[in-house]
């Protein structure tokens, strides 16, 4: 059996469905538990917060994925109002799938319906793409990186790196797009040649992060130019930006469907 | 005056921010920190002609609408919206750089002055991961403002050390030994982490395939690690102010492996010819250029400067730092392999020595002022803070990167334009760290 694997994807490689999970030791992305969000706990969530991820607005508290930093202290302090989701099948191509939307009244979440397909013209085989850092601290260009090297090994799915964006079918944007950095990014984006796609990876990408309320950012990729697959993570692990190229390219479903993994 | 220039001499400015009416220095001397308060008003008196390590400081604080009285260049560092112009250089070809890379790497921009082949001068215009991350920590407490610290450069658990200490001081509260020690082995395992990617990344950029992998195989497995005692893959989420958030178990067994494995793997691999052929004699920055520009960590260390902040922290009983002369390419190699090793030692040994007792002391709301400086992989971390009723009223941070940059500008002159990713992946620079 092992012999076979090995011959299958390679000694370090490790199965698609191996990169995909959140090891045991780590926290990984939060999840409402619409039962136990009582008064107390809804409170006690929003000041626990360091980053501002929970809201409460009209009868709906909500959690925002793409503003979690992924500490966990809610889940430590309130663990009947938030649960655990154990898996990297989080890249969406509609921000609103980011936001947990719990009705207080009917103590359930909100089905915002099923999402749009990804777009058919990058249902690719092979996929080239060129990646923008543009005023992220450089973790989560260092996580795309290391999606090439032994262990994830992108290249088997036919993903990889290229330098020019007249040779990318895609690009992947990081952080929260500086004020300095908006016409080089759109400049690389208007380099590239049709179809592309744009996937935006990490918090700071989708949203601003931390930065959001800052004058010298656009706070989110799609400010500046269209987005179609955002990552949610602090920065993402390298499984969940690889589910949302193969999200982009048509190859899984979206999974995470207003914020719950359906 | 005379004071602030005789400190200037024989030390190094650590920082210089605006500060009440003007502004304050702080430069280390003999090993010990000195302040100086200067100017009044908003005018200071420049003082890069004489001492350039403080070139790019001036700038900042000029950008921040202070008048610097009589400085040879004032240039924007982080502002794209005042103007700047690049030196020319009349007859040489200029080739243009970035700020987008052929590479995964963050933005900059670098204008080669060429003759043929030959780099005769290189001028780096940063400021493209500008967030204005100091500005909006004001009003913040402690810990929001702590997520930012993490976020200033690519080492988050030295900037949320260096951050927590210094609201720590200003709150006159220390965290328990058990915290302090879980800290510094974190610390050490980014350091490790950081100098494995540089050693990598060196290794690629000379097409030396297999220490890339080597190197990187054991890089992606010590992150593993990283994630076990912090719960996050680069150690953020992990300092709080008052201690640690949590305790986790990294494999202690593990990491003598990886060490040992390292430990035959690193020597051989750096005395292969392809190496040496690539990084001897390349990108040389030399002692006196390192002393007078006020470079620190392993980029200073490679140059012949034996300054590590860890000599003065008392969790290192005896430190003796990784020090080579050349100045080179191969130097800060062997200086990173040398570290490593010596951040696995110590990770291994904090973590088998953290006593009992709890993780953090609860802080108080309060007032005051603190700094407070740690020894990052990059080098120097600088935070200071002043807290006003419990909200951050003030923060200055500096990264490593922001004494460093301009090393590169030194190494590269005289080498030929091909090897310029070598010397900078040699110095491995934060461009977000340096654009705070």
């Amino acid at each position: 059996m092992s012999l076979l694997r090995t011959l299958r994807i390679g000694v370090l490689a490790r199965a698609l469905e191996e990169i995909l999970k959140v090891p045991s030791h780590a926290f990984g992305y939060p999840l409402l538990q619409p039962k136990g969000l009582s008064q107390k706990a809804r409170e006690g969530l929003v000041k626990v917060c360091p980053s501002g991820a929970f809201v409460e607005e009209e009868g709906i508290f909500s959690l925002d994925l793409a503003r979690c930093v992924g500490c966990g202290r809610c889940a430590l302090a309130y663990p009947e109002a938030v649960g655990e989701m154990k898996t990297l099948e989080v890249a969406v191509v509609r921000r609103e799938d980011l936001v947990q939307r719990v009705d207080l009244a009917a103590q359930a979440f909100l089905d915002p319906g099923p999402p749009p397909p990804p777009r058919p013209e990058l249902r690719l085989p092979t996929l080239a793409f060129r990646e923008v850092s543009a005023g992220d601290t450089g973790l989560s260009d260092s996580e795309i990186a290391l999606l090439g090297n032994p262990f994830n090994d992108m290249g088997r799915f036919g993903f990889q790196v290229v330098a020019s964006p007249r040779h990318a079918d895609a690009l992947l944007v990081t952080g929260p797009v500086s004020r300095n950095m908006a016409e080089a990014l759109e400049r690389t984006y208007q380099a590239m040649p049709e179809p592309k796609g744009v996937v935006a990876v990490g918090n700071e990408a989708i949203a601003g992060g931390v930065f959001a309320e800052s004058q010298e950012v656009w706070a989110g990729v799609d400010k500046v130019v269209p987005v179609d697959v955002y990552v949610p993570g602090d920065p993402p692990r390298p499984g969940a930006i690889l589910h949302g190229l193969l999200l982009l390219t048509g190859r899984v479903v979206q999974r995470l469907v207003g914020g719950v993994v359906r | 005056m005379e004071a602030v220039k005789e400190a200037l001499q024989e030390g190094r400015p650590v920082a210089y921010f605006p500060y009440g009416e003007g502004a304050l220095l702080l430069v280390e001397r003999r090993r010990s920190l000195e302040a100086f308060s200067l100017g009044q008003g908003r005018r200071l008196p420049s003082l890069a002609g004489e001492f350039p390590s403080l070139d790019w400081f001036e700038r900042t604080l000029w950008e921040r609408g202070l008048e610097l009285v009589g400085h040879p260049g004032l240039r924007p560092l982080r502002r794209h919206d005042l103007p700047y112009a690049f030196r020319e250089f009349p007859h040489l070809h200029e080739v243009p750089v970035g700020p987008v890379h052929a590479g995964i790497i963050e933005p900059g921009h670098f204008r080669f002055s060429v003759l043929g082949e030959r780099i005769l001068n290189l001028e780096i215009r940063l400021g493209y991961q500008h967030r204005g991350l100091l500005r909006i920590m004001l009003g913040k407490g402690p810990e929001a403002a702590l997520l930012l610290a993490e976020r200033a450069g690519g080492e988050p658990v030295a900037h949320a050390l260096a951050f927590a200490e210094a609201c720590e001081r200003a709150l006159g509260i220390e965290a328990p030994p058990r915290a302090q020690y879980l800290r510094r082995a974190a610390l050490e395992l980014e350091r490790a982490f950081g100098h494995l990617g540089h050693l990598a990344g060196l290794f690629t950029d000379i097409g030396y395939a297999y220490g890339a992998t080597q190197v990187g195989r054991i890089r992606a497995l010590l992150q593993g690690e990283v994630d076990r005692l912090t719960g996050h893959r680069y150690g953020r989420n992990f300092i709080r102010v008052g201690g640690v958030w949590r305790e986790g178990g990294p494999d202690l067994e593990a990491l003598s492996r990886y060490q040992k494995e390292l430990d035959w793997l690193l020597p051989r691999l750096l005395k292969h010819p392809q190496v040496l052929d690539r990084m001897r004699y390349v990108g040389v920055v030399r002692r006196v250029e390192a002393l007078a520009l006020g470079f620190v960590g392993p980029t200073a260390r490679a140059s012949g400067v034996e300054r590590d902040l860890r000599q003065d922290d008392a969790l290192y009983p005896a430190f003796v730092p990784a020090v080579r002369q050349g100045g080179d390419v191969l130097s800060r190699a062997q200086v990173y392999a040398e570290e490593a090793l010596q951040a696995l030692e110590y990770a291994q040994r904090f973590l088998r020595q953290r006593a009992e007792g709890p993780l953090a002391v609860e802080a108080e709301a309060g007032d005051g002022e603190g700094m407070a400086r740690v020894e990052a992989g990059r080098g120097e971390v600088f935070w200071f803070v002043r807290l006003e009723e419990g909200r951050v009223a003030q923060a200055e941070g500096v990264d490593p990167s922001f004494k460093n940059w301009r090393a590169l500008e030194l190494a590269v002159r005289g080498e030929g334009l091909p090897d310029f990713p070598l010397c900078n992946k040699s110095f491995d620079l934060s461009y977000a760290g340096n654009d705070l």
